[in-house]
Formats: C-alpha cells, structure tokens, sequence
C-alpha cells in the first residue's frame, strides 16, 4: 500500500511562525554555540581504557613466545632476534589494522594499548618500527590543555575540563602461574633436538650417548615461552605450572 | 610433584657406528637420510609406505613417484627415519601369519570393495568407543587417492570412501600429522605400511597409546596413480568414468558408471609395478590386528584373519549388534597366494646378488 502524503498549505501565519522559530534558533547558537566539534588539536578527546591505539611493548616483560607475531591477522608483526639470539617483536604500521590481538594473546602484558592514534610518520618505511622504537613512548607534539569528554544524559553534549590527559595506560601484570618445559613424556624422544635448536633463551642442553641424545632444561633459564613444546613432534614436553613454594627441583 | 629435569631419547641402533651424524653441531645436509636413500630407496628395496615422513623437519617427500628428499630443508640427523623404515635392514614377512580365527564376512550395512569388512570394523570400533577416528583413503573424479578422517558410521555409506584404490596413499604422512592431537586413531593400510606402523609404535610409545587398531589388506603389489591411470588410458580404459577397480583371479578390472568392463591380465602390467613391491613377500599383514582381504571367500564376501584380542572383541560386537553375515574362508586358497607372492618377490631379488658384492 502506499500512502499518498500531501504537501501542507502554505499560509501566512504558518510561514510566519516558520521564521520566527529558525530566527529564535540562530540566537540561541550566537549566544551559546551548541557544537560538537572537538577543537583538536588544542583540545582532545578523552578515550576509555581499553582505546586501541598504538602499542607499547615492555621488553623485559616479553618471554618471546611469538604469539603475538602468530595471531596477527594483518601479518604486522616481525620477530628481531637481539644480540643473544631472543626474538622480540616489532609492528609496522603500514600493515597493522589495530585489532589489538597482540595485546590480547600476550600472556605476560608485554604488549600493552595507548591512547596515542596521531603519530606521524615521513615514509611508509618508518612505520616499520623495532621493539627498541615501541619501548619508548613515539614522539607526538601535544598542543593540547583541555580534555573533553561527550555527555550523552540529555542531549549530546560537550563536557570540557582543564586537564591534560596521560596517553599511557596502565595495565596490571595478569595473573599467571610460572610455566616451565617439562618432559612429561621423555619415552617418546625421537632426538632430533628441534626443541634445544629453537629455544630463544637456550635453556636446553644436549649430548650424545652412544646412540641416545641426552637432554637437559633449565629450569632457571626456561621463561615458559612455549617454542619447544609446539615444535616437538612427539610431544614429549608438556608446558606445566610450576608452584613457587616447595620448589624442590 | 617432582619435576624431570633431563630425559633420554630413543635408541637409533641403526646409526651405532656413525653417532656423529646423529649430533650434527647444527642441522646438517649430509646426515642420516642419506643412509636412506643409499640403503633403501637407491637400493630399490623402498615400499612407499611414508613411515619416514615422521621426519621432524619434512625433508622426506611422499608423492605420487619414488620417495625423494629436500636436502636443503638441514638433517638434524636424529635418523628416526632409519629407525622406523621397514625395509631399512630388511627382513621380508611372508605366510597366512598367527590368527586365532578365520572367517568369511559381509556387512549388512555398508556397500564396499568385497564385503565392506573393513569399513564394518571402523565402524564398529568407533561405536565400542575403542577409537575417534579412522583415516581411510577416498578417491577423486580421476580415481586419484586421499585420506580422509571418518569419525561416524555414516560416512561410510559414501562409496567413494569404501573400497579399493590401487595407488599409493599417504596414510602414514597424515598418521604424523595428527599424532600429537590424542585422538585415538584406527589405521587401515596395505602390509608394508603395518609394518611400518608396528616398526614405529615400538620405537616411539606415543604410536602405540594412539593407534589401538590396525587393520591390513591382503596384497600382491600397488600402483603409483599416474602411472596406473597413463597405462590405463594408453589402452582405452578412462578412470574418470569408472566407479570400480578390482583384482579378480588374475585381472585387473574396471568397472565404468555405464556397466561396462575394461580387464586385462595383472602379468601385463608388470611394467608398472613398483621397484619395492617386487621385494615384498607379505601378502597377509602377519603385523596387523585384523587381516582383511578379497581371496579365500565368496563373491560378495571378505576374507578376515582375527589375530588380537583388540579386533576379537570388535568381531563379538559386531556379530551381538548382528551387523553381519559370516561364512568359512577358505585358508587353502589365502596359503596359495601367501606362496605365489614368496615365489614371484625373492629376496634378495634374484641376479641381483651377484652385482651387489
Ligand atoms: C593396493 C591393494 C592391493 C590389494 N591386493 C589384493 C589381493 O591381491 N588379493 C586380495 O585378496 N585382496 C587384495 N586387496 C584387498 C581388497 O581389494 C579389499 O580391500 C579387501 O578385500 C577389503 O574389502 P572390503 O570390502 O572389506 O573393504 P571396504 O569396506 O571396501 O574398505 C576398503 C578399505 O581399504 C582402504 N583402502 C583402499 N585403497 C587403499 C590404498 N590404496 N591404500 C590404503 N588403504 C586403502 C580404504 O581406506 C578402506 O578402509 C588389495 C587392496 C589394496 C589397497
Ligand atoms: S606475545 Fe608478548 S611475550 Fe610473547 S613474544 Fe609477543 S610480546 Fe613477547
Ligand atoms: S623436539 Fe621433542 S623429540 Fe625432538 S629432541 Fe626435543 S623433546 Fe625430543
Ligand atoms: S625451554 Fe622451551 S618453554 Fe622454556 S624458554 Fe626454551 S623454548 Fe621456551
Ligand atoms: S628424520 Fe631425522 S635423520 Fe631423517 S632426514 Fe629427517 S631430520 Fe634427517
Ligand atoms: S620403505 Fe617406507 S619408511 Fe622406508 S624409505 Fe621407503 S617409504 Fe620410507
């Protein structure tokens, strides 16, 4: 069915009170300005908590495990290896889409979100950025002194307030129990020593006897990382709490 | 709880006078598959099982030709490989084997290759629970062979899933693949790949605690597909229209979608069997749990050779739930072929010794 609207009649009085309502309007924007716009960037936004900005990475936190490198769905993450051969990773913006991923598959906090979103960069090239760039805060001018903040109670409005706003979140370290390498199931070693070979703290120790390989972890080394336990092909390692009281090795 | 700290790998007996190669100072290109490859695949002894493709870094290919290997993928030089080989120091099997029974059955539920026994196990083991999964081999629009997961009964009504295809499948590469998941696995293959199942489960308790049940086919010798379909083709038989294979009393036969038949005379495509089959003497899978197979009964009905106690309660199963239908097999006729493969695959192969020393 469709329903046929008529246009109203025009009349004097109608156009009249038409005017006069858009006449009141405008006075009352001259008087108080009634926007929304954010004066960025004299003023900024305030972001909540969980704002997915760009990312700040701790390395002593990271036991470079790779996860991170291995869920991003954009292919971003690049994994150096440092002077000791640990592997660290480094996010090139170009690529990253801010799923935040990384920040979430993290088990230590390492990779922890900001809210820094304007950060520019002269050349795609630079937006490759090492783990060493991503531990320091990226260099942003802030022009900024009013943090504003979006009222949704009545209407939208602006709520401004003097104050200048920490871009940096602070994240708690999560709850983890320690996790080691543990060969749980030593029978089934073939040898091939694929867990000693990509171990990126060398936690694992070998040596041949006669036809055995015989290995060793370190447990004061093994950060719980996880590497050896996936690449094993006969599950031979198993990654276990391990309870700190009574550490009886 | 005490926490191991170190742990011992699997003996390598095989690699008693080169441990050096075993303990490479990094991953080395001239490790142990060479010893591979001089001593099986270069030998001609090689059965294309895949049990080497247990390889921990993938350097062993198994394709549709002659096992080959990436070297430039670094041996690490644990020599797994050499220690699950079959034919690596090599002893041929041969016989009817142990078994503790012997009957002709046909199941009342599926449709197979003689009397879908061995799809009837699979099916049966996964409803007693003994099992997750089967891996059996299907076959595409070309008759060409891949392994597929069956982890209900009803997948076994696909035709394309039963019955024989006579190539070379990569059972064993997947076995590896999904070894690691804890699924209980139920594994069907020709006799060389049971022995290279058994070979691996005694080396590595993993295989044993994940494979409960291995099933074998009786036979003579396997095809690699491309040559099988290119012979096939040269004389006038299209596999792409066909919707059966089968070696009956010397023939191989195709069956086509129209009803026709295309047969010729198994001696005639001696061209194409492969190097390592001629070797093979095993006709019966003495290594399996269960013996399956077309000779000794029937038409209609498939051989079956009850050697453990795992595939003895599967039998009882099956014959409670009244899933089949059994008869005598004829043991008379399974010893004459077990004899006829001996006598046709000597080994060491005959002329041959002379050259070798
Ligand atoms: C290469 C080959 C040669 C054979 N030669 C003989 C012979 O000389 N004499 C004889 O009596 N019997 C032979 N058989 C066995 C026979 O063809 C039947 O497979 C057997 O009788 C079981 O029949 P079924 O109806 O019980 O099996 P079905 O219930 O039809 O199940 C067939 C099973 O075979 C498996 N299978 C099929 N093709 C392959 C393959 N290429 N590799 C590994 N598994 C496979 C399937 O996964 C399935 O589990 C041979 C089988 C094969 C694969
Ligand atoms: S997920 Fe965290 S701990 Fe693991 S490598 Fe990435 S940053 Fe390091
Ligand atoms: S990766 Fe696994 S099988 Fe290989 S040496 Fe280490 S524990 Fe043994
Ligand atoms: S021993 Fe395994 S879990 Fe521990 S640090 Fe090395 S690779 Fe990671
Ligand atoms: S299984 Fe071990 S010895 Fe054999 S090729 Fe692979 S890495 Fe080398
Ligand atoms: S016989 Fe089997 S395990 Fe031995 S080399 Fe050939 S494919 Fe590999």
């Amino acid at each position: 069915m469709v329903k046929v609207v008529k246009s109203p009649k025009d009349g004097l009085i109608r156009s009249a009170a038409g005017h006069l309502r858009a006449i009141t309007e405008v006075a009352k924007v001259v008087v108080s300005p009634g926007t929304i716009t954010v004066h960025y960037p004299r003023e900024r936004r305030k972001y909540p908590e969980n704002f997915r900005g760009m990312i700040m990475f701790d390395m002593d936190e990271c036991i470079s495990c790779f996860r991170c490198a291995h869920i991003c769905p954009a292919n971003a993450i690049q994994m150096y290896p440092d002077a000791e051969g640990r592997y660290f990773p480094g996010i090139d913006y170009a690529k990253c889409i801010f799923c935040h991923f990384c920040v979430d598959s993290c088990p230590t906090a390492a990779l922890k979100q900001s809210k820094i979103h304007d950060v520019a960069y002269r050349d795609v090239d630079s937006m490759n950025v090492s783990p060493e760039q991503m531990n320091t805060i990226p260099e942003i001018v802030r022009e900024d002194s009013v943090t504003v903040e979006y009222d949704f109670e009545k209407d939208i409005q602006l709520v401004r307030k003097k104050e200048f706003e920490n871009l940096l979140v602070e994240v708690e370290k999560p709850e983890r129990p320690e996790f080691k390498a543990v060969p749980q199931y030593g029978e089934n070693c073939i040898g091939c020593r694929l867990c000693m070979f990509s171990c990126p703290v060398n936690a694992i120790k070998s040596k041949l006897e006669e036809t055995k390989v015989i290995l060793e972890t370190d447990y004061e080394r093994c950060t719980g990382c996880g590497i050896c336990v996936r690449i094993c092909p006969t599950e031979v390692l198993i990654l276990t709490p391990i309870e700190r009281e009574g550490d009886h090795q | 709880m005490t926490i191991p700290k170190g742990w011992v790998s699997i003996e390598v007996k095989e690699l008693e006078d080169l441990p050096c190669l075993r303990f490479a100072e990094k991953p080395d290109r001239r490790s142990s598959w060479r010893l591979l490859k001089e001593k099986v695949v270069d030998a001609g002894i090689c059965s294309h099982c895949g049990t080497c493709t247990i390889c921990p870094v993938d350097l062993i290919i198994l394709e549709d030709r002659p096992l080959d290997f990436d070297p430039k993928k670094g041996c690490m030089g644990c020599g797994v490989c050499v220690a699950v080989c079959p034919r690596y120091n090599y002893v041929p099997l041969n016989g009817p084997g142990e078994y503790t029974e012997a009957l002709a059955g046909r199941s009342k539920r599926f449709a197979g290759q003689d009397g879908a026994m061995v799809s009837e196990f699979m099916a049966a083991a996964l409803e007693m629970r003994l099992i997750d999964v089967a891996l059996f081999v299907a076959r595409d629009e070309f008759f060409r062979p891949f392994v597929v997961h069956v982890r209900s009964a009803d997948e076994l009504l696909d035709r394309k899933v039963t019955g024989t295809k006579y190539s070379f499948a990569s059972v064993m590469p997947e076995l590896h693949r999904i070894i690691k998941r804890g699924d209980r696995i139920g594994f069907v293959g020709t006799p060389c790949m049971i022995s290279g199942l058994r070979k691996v489960q005694n080396k590595i308790p993993l295989y044993k605690k994940n494979v409960p049940l291995a099933v074998a086919l009786f036979c003579t010798e396997n095809f690699y597909w491309h040559q099988l379909y290119e012979f096939l083709k040269e004389r006038g038989a299209d596999l792409r229209e066909a919707e059966k294979t089968d070696i009956t009393k010397g023939n191989f036969i195709v069956t086509f979608r129209d009803g026709s038949e295309f047969s010729i005379p198994v001696k005639e495509m001696e061209e194409i069997v492969p190097e390592g089959c001629h070797v093979c003497q095993d006709f019966s899978g003495v290594e399996a749990d269960v013996s399956i197979g077309s000779v000794g009964s029937d038409p209609g009905f498939s051989t079956v050779l009850i050697r453990t106690p795992v595939a003895k309660k599967i039998l009882d199963f099956m014959l409670k739930k009244d899933y089949i239908e059994t008869g005598k097999a004829k043991m008379k006729i399974v010893q004459k072929l077990c004899d006829y493969k001996i006598k046709i695959h000597p080994y060491p192969p005959k002329g041959e010794s002379e050259e070798s020393s």
